[in-house]
């Protein structure tokens, strides 16, 4: 059952190939490619190279999709995550200016990322009884607060040495480092979910905590690891954001959570926990990359473009459990 | 063998993308983008407006782009697709000072021109900045309405947009060192800069702690339209004697604005929103037409408005100003809310 | 015996927990800075809180169910947005109709959201997540691509929001009478009964009759309903109309439950909560810039304060079952 795509079409046959066509996964490669060839045809700009050269500003998003999963198979969510970016990347800048060398901006990234969500952990494993939502909601207000009163007036703050940054931008012919990273962790993160004890415990508490309580995993242990972890992977996130801008802003990673989460969802993750894989997170976040680069391309209306993602989202969701419904009262009439 | 086949089909789609022929347009004239700082914005909207036309008279064709949200991280995300879409010349009203460097560059590398009107980025990033009115000549105008609506002396404060925007922060320096500089304003007493982040709530929620806490208060300057808007409406329905004044669009503050007590508003500043489109289109078309580069002290024509001369900014770039600001009192403001 | 009894009734209730932790509240902000507690400045933060208040009625009922809704200031903005245009453009100019087309366009967009939740079993964090996107959208659309709608066009409706009767804005009225309705309505009758109901064990209520997918329809439509009046009121008390009213306001009527004492995984949560839990966060926001704090700590001090309500919530009822523990044994 764990493992498994949070949603798939009933009665489907049984045979190998079918199977894997029907699989929500499945589906999504096909969607993936009608999307692609739809944007190859609707813009006349979209093409490989553009794409290539698009993709850095979205996959510093899709990092976060990675760790979100996990904390979306716990049953839980973390909204705190596009100001724990903010802060990350602030505080990386500062370390910049003062002329410090580029591994120690690195790892200051990691590590205001990683405390940021140990304490979230911390605060969520201490008092279980508070839900995700609210916790994170406060420390979203107060990680973005702290990266306000660190810019002062201005708000604002430029990397003066941006050597380091634009050796993160840098591509190898014309792929950019960071799509073999995103695929690098991608894959790390989908083995460990999908192939590890460690996975298959996330999976269990994500069905049903207390079950996984009472048979003897340290449900607490490791919601703490996954809230520390997504901290960290926001810091990464910090710094391929300041390699595209070269500066951070009481503005910056505004409204990333919302983003990875939808980009977990639309990939068959359950936000109820339990199910869903990150292969369809990882596909469906590419769906989304090149939808937004396509219409983006022939200057769509951003409000019009996150109208079509939202009945996306909607339709992701609500399409499977209609066409379920509809043939379960269809077998019933018989 | 699920995943290598969905990694095979992943690559193969990426090499159809890539393999799908490019249709290229042979476009008459220049293909200019205009990108605003947010949707929904009625301020940008009329310079927008005015600069289409400029361009359009002038036979080049216009997009206007705006961002998903108003911050620097989705104005990049706009730039990327600009590049992409082979522009002449790209004007943007950024919605940070730093963070939009990057991709400025990158676009200029690419043989496209950058100007920016409004609110610049840094000068780094930009060709050329056309500023609405110079930023001293902004901060002398409203310190001077505040010193009169306030009698000469007494307490004011400033309510502003936020801590970071890069317009409100140039003009609020302006206004403190001219308050220094002059000894005519030495009876007045700054006793806050509040933010209100353009909401009204929040302004609102300001905007009563500063009478609360200052009861003396004469004069409150706000410098921003939605922040003026809220302001004068909550010093309006409370009779308060404290006095308003700043920066605003006419439409909005038609109803606040008069000499007698029953207003909050005897006069506010703006600039002339169609010029500021208007100027910025023909600052665009010559960096365009390579007539000018951006350095300073060259000259071009803008259409009936004149010739413009480029001067040194603040922040030591250069810039092209369109003028002093506009008052608006009760004279004039019935006639200049109909224009925007 | 009887003394006990009350101090355990006080210890005991979540509610009069709450109340204790707004007046220490109250207390040390009047002592900070006396104006505070004042009746125009109270009347003025309610009136510029209006808003969150009501909506947390709506999020009440929709979290009772278990769900969320974080679709509502967009269908807000929508609805504000709509009775601006067509006051705008003199379309209509009588407020009562302004205020129906609201409700109708809230409560439209409550039932969409309910239909998807309800019958294709969408999560609700999805789904509103959704329509958040497909309403903000909307909204911006109706505004003609970035109109607004000021005070002078919006003529006389603007002046319901300046309107007295008995010595208090009509805002007010409305905010009193929302609370009264729901109080009667989520205690006393049988829909109320049944919307905790379900939220305590939806399959049980199923079992003994309650039709599980009609509530839920039902409380997203209140919700609607709710986030369509919130949408009049805004457009009234601020007398402006912006396609981007209250973006990410959602998150505060949801603070403003949870601080309340309702619980996100359903079943528990009052009226009484709802308001408490609002004026917490209203008494927050009002006080920040009143007692004089840096405006650039203002943001951190908030969510600071939110933490601090509600692990202080968890803490004192973790003493509070304890000492019921206690009782027990001895």
């Amino acid at each position: 059952m764990a493992g498994k795509s949070g949603r798939s079409i009933n009665n489907v046959p049984e045979s190998p190939i079918k199977k894997m066509l029907f699989s929500w996964e499945g589906i999504l490669v096909i969607v993936f490619i009608l999307v692609n060839i739809f944007c190859a045809c609707f813009s006349e700009f979209y093409n490989l190279k553009s794409l290539l050269r698009q993709m850095p500003v979205y996959l510093a998003e899709v990092f976060l999709m990675l760790p979100m999963a996990y904390i979306l198979v716990l049953g839980e969510i973390d909204i705190s995550v596009g100001s724990i970016v903010c802060l990350c990347a602030t505080m990386s800048c500062i370390v910049c200016n003062t002329g410090a060398p580029f591994v120690l901006v690195v790892i200051t990234a990691l590590v205001v990322g990683t405390l940021c969500g140990s304490v979230n952990g911390f605060i969520l494993t201490r008092f279980q009884e508070l839900p995700p939502m609210i916790v994170t909601l406060a420390t979203q207000i107060i990680f973005r607060g702290i990266a306000e009163i660190i810019l002062g007036s201005g708000g604002s703050i430029s990397a003066s040495n941006t050597d380091g940054f634009r050796l993160l931008a840098g591509k190898v012919g014309s792929v950019p480092y960071i799509l073999f990273l995103v695929v690098i962790m991608a894959v790390i993160f989908a083995v460990i979910l999908g192939k590890s004890t460690f996975g298959r415990r996330v999976y269990a508490i994500g069905t049903n905590r207390l079950t996984a309580y009472y048979s003897g995993i340290h449900v607490q242990k490791i919601r703490f690891i996954i809230y520390t972890v997504m901290g960290t992977i926001s810091g990464l996130c910090a710094l391929f954001i300041v390699s595209t801008s070269y500066g951070a802003n009481t503005t910056t990673g505004n409204g990333f959570e919302m983003d990875a989460i939808a980009m977990a969802v639309f990939g068959g993750i359950s936000s109820t926990g339990g199910k869903g894989n990150l292969a369809g997170g990882v596909i469906s976040a590419f769906i989304i990359v090149c939808l937004r680069v396509g219409l983006g391309q022939r200057n769509v209306h951003a409000q019009v473009i996150l109208l079509i993602l939202g009945l996306l989202l909607i339709g992701a969701v609500a399409l499977p459990n209609i066409i379920g419904q509809v043939k379960k009262a269809m077998k019933v009439k018989k | 063998m699920n995943k290598k086949l969905v990694s095979a089909v992943l690559c193969g789609t990426m090499v159809l993308g890539a393999a799908c022929p490019v249709f290229a347009g042979v476009a008459d004239g220049k293909k200019i983008a205009l990108v605003g700082k947010s949707a929904g914005n009625a301020f940008f909207e009329i310079a927008a407006a005015s600069y289409k036309e400029t361009v359009e008279a002038e036979g080049g064709t216009v997009d206007v782009v705006y961002p998903e949200a108003a911050t620097a991280d989705a104005q990049i995300k706009v730039l990327d697709n600009l590049i992409s879409q082979d522009y002449d010349a790209i004007c943007i009203s950024a919605n940070d000072v730093n963070a939009l460097q990057a991709k400025m560059e990158e676009a200029m590398d690419a043989g496209i021109k950058v100007s920016s009107f409004d609110s610049a980025p840094n000068s780094d990033s930009r060709q050329v900045f056309v500023n609405q009115a110079g930023t001293v000549a902004v901060g002398q105008a409203l310190m001077d309405a505040v010193l009169d609506i306030a009698g000469g002396e007494g307490q004011w404060a400033i309510l502003s947009a936020t801590s970071q925007a890069a317009n409100q922060n140039a003009w609020i320096d302006a206004m403190k060192s001219i308050m220094e500089s002059d000894e005519k304003y030495s009876k007045l007493e700054l006793v806050e800069v509040a933010y209100g982040d353009d909401e009204p709530q929040k302004s609102i929620d300001q905007t009563s702690a500063l009478l609360e806490n200052y009861p003396d208060l004469k004069v409150i300057c706000a410098p921003t339209t939605v922040g003026i808007a809220a302001a004068a409406k909550y010093l309006q329905d409370n009779e308060s004697t404290c006095k308003l004044t700043g920066l605003g669009l006419p439409s909005e503050m038609i109803e606040y604005t008069g000499a007698d007590d029953a207003h909050s508003c005897p006069y506010f500043y703006l600039w002339d929103m169609q010029g500021l489109g208007k100027l910025s289109a023909y600052a665009t078309i010559a960096l365009a037409n390579e007539e000018i580069t951006g350095a300073l002290d060259e000259t071009f024509t803008a259409g009936d408005l004149g010739e413009y001369t480029i001067t040194t900014a603040d922040d030591g770039g250069t810039e092209i100003v369109l003028g002093l600001p506009l008052q608006f009192n009760s004279d004039n403001i019935e006639e200049m809310a109909k224009l925007y | 015996m009887e003394k006990k009894s009350i101090v355990k009734k006080i210890t005991g209730s979540r509610e009069a927990l709450l109340a204790v932790i707004l007046i220490l509240l109250f207390a040390v902000v009047s002592v900070i800075s006396p104006s505070f507690l004042t009746v125009k400045s109270v009347t003025d933060m309610l009136k510029n809180n209006a808003v969150t208040m009501i909506m947390s009625l709506g999020m009440l009922c929709v979290m009772l169910v278990g769900g969320i809704d974080i679709s509502i200031m967009s269908t807000l903005a929508l609805s504000g947005m709509s009775i601006g245009m067509l006051l705008k453009y003199e379309y209509i100019s009588n407020t009562v109709v302004a205020f129906a087309i609201a409700l109708a366009i809230g409560t439209a967009c409550g039932l969409l959201v309910g239909l998807v939740i309800s019958r294709a079993d969408v999560p609700p964090i999805i789904a509103t997540m959704g329509f958040m996107y497909v309403f903000r959208a909307m909204g911006y659309l109706v505004s003609n691509g970035g109109e607004w709608a000021s005070a002078a066009a919006l003529g006389s409706f603007k002046d319901f929001a300046t309107t007295k009767i008995l010595g208090l804005s009509c805002v007010i009225w409305v905010i009193i009478l929302c609370y009264v309705v729901f109080f009667f309505f989520m205690k006393w009758t049988r829909t109320g009964r049944k919307i905790y109901a379900v939220g305590s064990n939806a399959n049980a209520a199923e079992v003994s009759g309650i039709n599980v997918r009609n509530i839920k329809l039902l409380v997203y439509m209140i919700m609607g309903f709710l986030a369509g009046l919130g949408g009049a009121i805004q457009v009234s008390v601020y007398a402006s109309a912006m396609p981007d009213m209250q973006l990410g306001g959602e998150m505060d009527v949801i603070a403003a439950c949870v601080i309340g004492g309702v619980s996100m995984s359903g079943g528990r949560g009052t009226v009484l909560g709802a308001l408490l839990g609002s004026l917490i966060l209203a008494t927050i926001a009002k006080a920040l810039p009143l007692v004089g704090i840096d405006p650039l700590a203002q943001n951190t001090i908030k969510g600071v304060l939110i933490l601090v309500v509600v692990v202080a919530n968890v803490v004192l009822q973790r003493v509070a079952d304890r000492s019921a523990l206690k009782g027990r044994e001895m």
